[in-house]
């Protein structure tokens, strides 16, 4: 049997910044790690510590993944010192992944706000890989302000360009600066005036636990179904397999379980938006 | 399974023998408590066989406070092949633990292997409880005091020596191995049987004082009472020192920790404590549990709540530990049997 907290090799890439506080971290494992979108990782500073992310890098890309990081505690602090060349552990990938299935010849709604994003540009690639299998993507993208979007180059350009067709994007900022000329106001609003077939559409949600909260309320006001939208916990991991206690959430372990959950599941549980 | 009859010193003459195999522990006592202790070739000695359960839960031998459960990024594999244990005078409520243990560590698709051989080479010689401590309540949730399950061998002590049970291939292999140390139960069997009833009885009389809810209605009251204020009463008194978690023999929770060695790195696992305002917190600060209420409130969740939904029992075995470790005087007994009888009224926004 293998050793279930034994880190794999990694090198550090290239390290990308994706705006003040976040950074993007392509990542080489020894031994190929093949996630699915919505499985995380737990990756390590030797010596130091693991935290858990979602890889954002598309689940079709063998060799490499990308893991888009907040600086937000002790140990994303040292992980933003990271260099190119550096050297990192990875176990996984852990968790339950987006059913991809379940939304094949949808209309599939995805909104995501500051890093929460990340988790979301892997499942937007998966989605794009197989496009001509889903109806439509509408992809909402909200940021604090403009200096906060992350993935400019690809939310603001090369994705729209994708299929112009199929794909379309919402994005807004909280508060707007000088160069702005896009939308303002809380993710929520690009939710309003939808134009899809609510019946067949699904929804994927994943940013700030406040943001999760307030945008899973306006989509029931909009009218979907709590079994129409799927959301990415944020809790604290440490072990990743079910283990450790940190991540209970009801009768749940957000590692095992989650991280990605349909609301429906889990709306009855007490402090699911703290 | 096979009931057989030891005396006092033929148990000696095994556990000498069974030392030259097992690293063998069992309890002593000290100021009135039990501790286990290693024993070798000299024996049982002054071990405590009887009595009730010792100070320390029986985790501590599987999944210990601290311990290394990887070396990475470095080629040195030093793990040298430990002895396996042999436990001697285990109470049943230390082996009600194991349901909770190998629900979490030996269950797929994430087996951990130290766990699993450890349980599987491991040697469980429990005992019958003689009394019953202060604190103890197995019986108001239907656990006996005396083992009925997973053990190798129970010993129930009798005049001049125990009766003796197998209760798995292992303990049968060894009574075999040794059988001339035995002799037939048939002359004990009912001594045992009126020592085990009285001491049953014994035992209800004493927890009926406290009031325990009846153990099925324990998981629905508690459903009704999330938003009970019994939790902040509870808090008032609580000083969030942990004591409850590791002592308990049910609760499993740990964190992982890094650090550097000569060469490479090791992960350490360490018991942690849900009561810790650090427990469930998050990167940036986020924390669904900062009030110590709703700390409390997830512990008896888990335990009465979470458990039996997921394995079918409590995550408590009604040892008593955590009471007598609590300084701020908290008596789970209480908490249960108030969470029965307040009614749900001036709910509190938790």
């Amino acid at each position: 049997m293998e050793n279930l907290y034994l880190p794999i090799k990694t090198e550090v890439l290239d390290v990308i910044e994706e705006s003040p506080t976040i950074k993007t971290f392509s990542l080489k494992p020894e031994a190929p790690i093949q996630f699915k979108a919505g499985q995380f990782v737990e990756m390590s500073i030797p010596g130091k510590g693991e935290a858990p992310f979602t890889p954002s890098s598309s689940p079709y890309e063998k060799d490499k993944l990308e893991i888009t990081i907040m600086k937000a505690g002790r140990i994303t602090s040292m992980i933003h010192n990271l260099k190119k060349g550096d050297i990192v552990g990875l176990r996984g990938p852990y968790g339950k992944e987006y059913p991809l299935s379940e939304f094949e010849g949808k209309e599939i709604l995805l909104v995501g706000g500051g890093v929460g994003l990340a988790p979301l540009r892997a499942l937007f690639l998966a989605l794009a890989h197989d496009i001509e299998k889903y109806k439509s993507v509408l992809f909402c993208c909200g940021s604090r302000t403009p200096s906060d979007i992350i993935y400019k180059d690809c939310v603001l350009d090369k994705w729209q360009l994708l299929d112009k067709k199929r794909i379309k994007f919402r994005i807004t900022v909280d508060r707007k600066d000088d160069s702005w000329k896009g939308n303002v106001g809380l993710v929520t609003t690009t939710i309003d005036k939808l134009d899809v077939d609510l019946k067949n559409s699904v929804t994927i949600v994943c940013g700030p636990p406040i943001m999760m909260k307030f945008t899973t309320f306006k989509l029931l006001e909009v009218g979907y179904k709590p079994e129409q939208i799927y959301l990415s916990m944020e809790k604290n991991m440490s072990c990743g397999i079910g283990k450790c206690g940190h991540c209970r959430l009801g009768n749940f372990y957000a590692c095992k379980d989650g991280p990605v959950f349909r609301y429906d599941k889990i709306s009855h549980i007490h402090e699911i938006w703290d | 399974m096979d009931l057989y009859f030891i005396n006092k010193p033929n148990l000696d003459r095994l556990v000498k023998s069974l030392s030259k195999t097992y690293k063998i522990f069992a309890p002593v006592k000290s100021d009135n408590k039990r501790f286990y202790r290693k024993i070798g070739e000299d024996g049982l000695g002054d071990s405590v066989i009887g009595e009730i359960r010792a100070i320390e839960p029986i985790k501590s031998f599987y999944f210990p406070a601290r311990t290394k459960i990887a070396e990475y990024f470095s080629k040195d594999d030093s793990s040298e092949k430990e002895r396996p244990i042999a436990i001697i005078g285990a109470k049943s409520c230390d082996l009600a633990s194991f349901k909770v243990m190998d629900y979490v560590y030996a269950r797929d698709p994430f087996k951990e292997s130290n766990y699993i051989s450890k349980r599987q080479e491991s040697l469980i010689v429990s005992s019958d409880c003689t009394c019953f401590g202060e604190t103890c309540f197995c019986v108001a949730i239907r656990i006996m005091p005396y083992p009925t399950e997973d053990f190798d061998i129970n010993l129930s002590e009798v005049e001049g020596g125990y009766v003796v049970e197998s209760g798995s291939a292992k303990g049968e292999a060894i009574i075999k191995e040794y059988f001339k140390l035995f002799q037939s139960a048939e002359p004990y069997i009912e001594k045992r049987d009126s020592y085990r009833k009285k001491l049953k009885e014994d035992l209800l009389e004493h927890v009926k004082k406290s009031k325990i809810p009846p153990k099925d209605s324990i998981q629905p009251a508690f459903k009704g009472k999330f938003d009970s204020p019994l939790w902040e009463e509870v808090a008032k008194t609580c000083v969030e020192c942990g004591a409850c978690n590791m002592i308990c023999p049910a609760c499993h929770c740990f964190i992982l920790m890094d650090q550097k060695k000569e060469k490479g790195f090791e992960r350490l696992r360490m018991w942690d404590s849900c009561l810790l305002m650090s427990f469930a917190r998050v990167a940036g600060g986020a924390n669904p549990r900062k009030l110590l209420a709703q700390r409390l409130r997830n512990r008896f969740d888990k335990k009465f709540n979470f458990f039996p939904d997921t394995i079918g029992r409590f995550g408590c075995t009604g040892c008593g530990r955590c009471t007598e470790a609590c300084p701020g005087k908290i008596d789970i007994r209480e908490v249960l049997s108030k969470l029965a009888t307040t009614l749900q009224i001036n709910n509190v926004d938790l």
